[in-house]
């Protein structure tokens, strides 16, 4: 257990655990993202400085959503209750339906631009996460009314 | 699908935490569920018309009964 004056961090409890792996993800990705950085200094093109930042964007959401869960946490509600759990499953569901159509528009481009094949995998994957990103935001601010 | 919990809450001196630690779900669900953009599963539902001492058509309105 980590003590930080009234809250305390237990990482025996499930939920807190959940919590702390979110920030741990975060970290790591990170952490990768710096060394593809640092590795590749001086020989980074536009494309890698905009795929930076979105990384860096996506970094800053789950660092948000784990600080949300501790939040809940530290008031004694649950991490995760109904809403939150219809709002992330709906929020795959969609972002998945996306991607579909991502992929298609991705070889599509493969044969019109020139792009390595790393550099269009990394595009997509990051597109997928930023259609999860859009859509988790779109649902939690819409609601979920006509469920 | 309107409800009544926003008006049950301030007649029995309720913050939105109290209410949302009660039925065990986050205070961002009884935001969400004043604003009537959640319909609750029939257990919460339940379980706030439970906190009030009422029944759950008491709480909830069904928009042809409005």
């Amino acid at each position: 257990m980590l003590y930080n004056s009234n809250f305390v961090l237990d990482l025996n409890n499930i939920n807190m655990k959940r919590s702390v792996l979110v920030f741990l993800v975060a970290g790591l990705v990170l952490l990768t993202s710096l060394l593809w950085m640092v590795n590749s200094a001086g020989m980074a093109d536009l494309t890698d400085t905009i795929q930076f930042g979105v990384i860096g964007l996506l970094v800053a959401f789950a660092v948000f959503i784990g600080f949300r869960r501790l939040k809940s946490e530290r008031r004694g509600e649950p991490a995760e209750d109904e809403l939150s759990k219809s709002i992330l499953q709906k929020t795959a569901a969609f972002s998945y339906y996306i991607s579909l159509y991502l992929w298609v528009a991705m070889i599509y481009i493969k044969d019109r631009v020139n792009m390595d094949t790393e550099q269009l995998l990394g595009t997509g994957i990051l597109g997928m996460a930023i259609t999860f990103a859009l859509c988790w935001l779109i649902l939690n601010f819409r609601g979920m009314r006509h469920e | 699908m309107n409800n009544r919990i926003r008006e049950l809450r301030a007649r029995h001196n309720m913050t939105q935490d109290d209410l949302a630690r009660k039925v065990n779900v986050r205070r961002e669900t009884i935001v969400f569920l004043e604003k009537n953009k959640y319909n609750p599963s029939l257990r919460l539902a339940y379980d706030i018309a439970k906190v009030f001492g009422i029944t759950i058509e008491e709480v909830f309105l069904f928009e042809s009964e409005t």
